[in-house]
């Protein structure tokens, strides 16, 4: 084996679309002067490893547990930036608390409505129980956009307000309309995952921990291939890295397909965002 | 290439095929070819010697398996053990896993000593598995990696690896691998976006081992941290050229 031929069975063989990334200068490795330098690091990082579009949200450069609604908007007027610099590669999405309930609803209306963000991005403010989410679940279910809440089953202790995937079951249950991506699969664990079986309108991003054997096939076997999709969680993690669990897992190629690009695109209404996009 | 940090066996919260043949199997499709093992199931047993055989016997089926026995300093039996490594010439490196063991490194001294006086080197694992995802009841901490460190400097003769440290974890240490000639790092648990490229800017290339943490972990991913990010010359010197280099350390 040549290394030249190991390099191509390390990327995918066709377009792969990252659900979860955030801008370097929330979780990086390199000291960012602007909006241009983190997309020009994310982006060359990613195109190394194989990804073509990417769904960026951003937590705040100092990424505060419990963001202010300015904090919030500061961060998504970030995200709209890294677009206006890449539109061909960026989808942002619009990070809101569901601390404060009313002001998340007013930015998701401006992001989503008026910017044509992709999603709504949730992290570790509340919990996925918590009341304060139902205005923002309402608001994606009439926009059609998906939500794409943070989980985790650490059996150290999860963060006050950190989901666990029994939160996110309980969530979708509540909203059954609407379209929930949890992240990290390898966070969520053999146990945590069981939790989604029987919630459909949940999907999983394969993002979080390590590239640990068998999870992914677990995943699909528990889920079905159309609940999975390929999530980084770059630049806390590597694009290849992650990606190597869906290349090297032992799926079929159209299975490893609907979970590099074609969940996500159906999920993210790709076709009908192209076409406005284009006209 | 030569994988420095693999194992066969079991693990406690992982649905593993974890056998020699399959862990070979799965090295080789991506072009390992020397494969450095270790026995996964010794991490858990009170005498972590009994789990040796497995390796040993893997070694003497396969040619391109070299037996990492894991020897425990707090055992009475270590220095048998330690004799049967050396009288096994396919033997080039010992591992320790004091987080397992429960000991600190800073009372092996007389076992590195020992070690100090073969053509043997130490693999000292950092973590098997994130402790957020160990089981709720057997929760190993991960080793401090300025024990490991401080060992090295301790017996500064003596080729020792750090294996399983996170990317955040060397760093720390960037400076000590820098300076001490016989400390090395392997790569199998470094991730985030471009780790290995920035560890080589760091000044670390001829530090790095490449190591796969199979059956754990995917093969594929311990590769494209390293082939995705770096030219061939520097993803050659990862994978092959450095270990070779460490190996003749002890020589």
């Amino acid at each position: 084996m040549t290394l030249s031929s190991l390099r191509e069975q390390l990327l995918p063989n066709g377009p792969v679309l990252d659900i979860h990334v955030h801008p370097v200068q929330c979780f990086g490795p390199y000291a960012v002067a602007s909006v241009q330098e983190d997309v020009r690091w994310l982006t060359e990082s990613a195109q190394r490893s194989g990804v073509t579009k990417m769904c960026i949200f951003s937590l705040y450069p100092s990424t505060p547990y419990e963001p202010t609604p300015d904090q919030c908007r500061q961060a998504n007027d970030y995200v709209l930036t890294m677009r206006d610099v890449a539109p061909e590669i960026f989808l942002p999405f619009c990070y809101v608390t569901p601390a404060y309930p009313d002001e998340a609803v007013a930015e998701i209306d401006r992001c989503v409505r008026g910017e044509q963000m992709a999603g709504i991005k949730l992290w570790v403010a509340r919990r996925a129980t918590d009341p304060g989410l139902n205005p923002i679940m309402d608001q994606a279910v009439q926009l059609d956009v998906p939500v794409l809440q943070h989980a985790w089953l650490k059996t150290t202790g999860n963060l006050p307000g950190e989901s666990t995937p029994a939160d996110v079951a309980d969530l979708a249950r509540r909203h059954p309309d609407a379209q929930i991506i949890m992240a990290h699969l390898n966070g969520a664990g053999l146990r945590g995952l069981e939790a989604l079986v029987d919630v459909p309108n949940v999907v999983v991003d394969i993002s979080g921990g390590d590239p640990e054997t068998g999870m992914v096939e677990t995943a699909v076997a528990r889920l079905g291939m159309d609940r999975v999709v390929y999530g980084s969680d770059a630049p806390i993690r590597h694009f290849g890295v992650t990606m190597n669990k869906v290349l090297g897992a032992d799926i079929s190629a159209d299975v490893k397909q609907a979970i590099l690009w074609d969940n996500a695109a159906r999920i993210l209404n790709l076709d009908a965002r192209d076409r406005i996009q284009n006209d | 290439m030569i994988d420095i940090n693999a194992w066969t066996g079991h693990w406690n919260t992982l649905v593993l095929k974890g056998d020699v043949d399959t862990v070979r199997h799965a090295l080789h499709r991506y072009g390992v070819n020397q494969i450095f093992m270790a026995p996964l199931d010794a991490a858990w047993c009170p005498n972590p010697h009994l789990y040796n055989d497995v390796v040993y016997e893997a070694s003497d089926r396969f040619d391109d398996i070299i037996p990492v026995p894991i020897i425990d300093p707090m055992l009475p039996t270590w220095q048998k053990e330690l004799d049967r490594a050396i009288a096994c010439t396919k033997v080039r490196l010992i591992k320790l896993l004091p987080g397992y063991g429960g000991y600190d490194l800073a009372e092996t001294d007389h076992v590195l000593a020992s070690v100090g006086h073969t053509d043997l080197g130490i693999i000292t694992q950092v973590r098997i598995d994130d402790p957020r995802h160990q089981h709720p009841l057997a929760h190993v901490p991960d080793v401090s990696v300025s024990s490991i460190v401080e060992a090295a400097e301790r017996h500064p003769g003596l080729p020792i690896i750090i294996g399983g440290a996170s990317t955040s974890t060397l760093k720390s240490v960037n400076e000590s691998l820098v300076t001490l000639p016989h400390l090395y790092a392997d790569t199998s648990q470094l991730d985030g976006m471009d780790a290995i490229k920035i560890l080589v800017e760091d000044g670390l290339l001829s530090k790095l081992l490449y190591g796969s943490h199979a059956p754990l972990f995917m093969p594929g991913a311990s590769i494209a941290r390293i082939l995705n990010d770096l030219d061939d010359a520097q993803a050659m010197k990862i994978m092959r050229e450095n270990t070779e280099r460490f190996l003749n350390d002890g020589y």
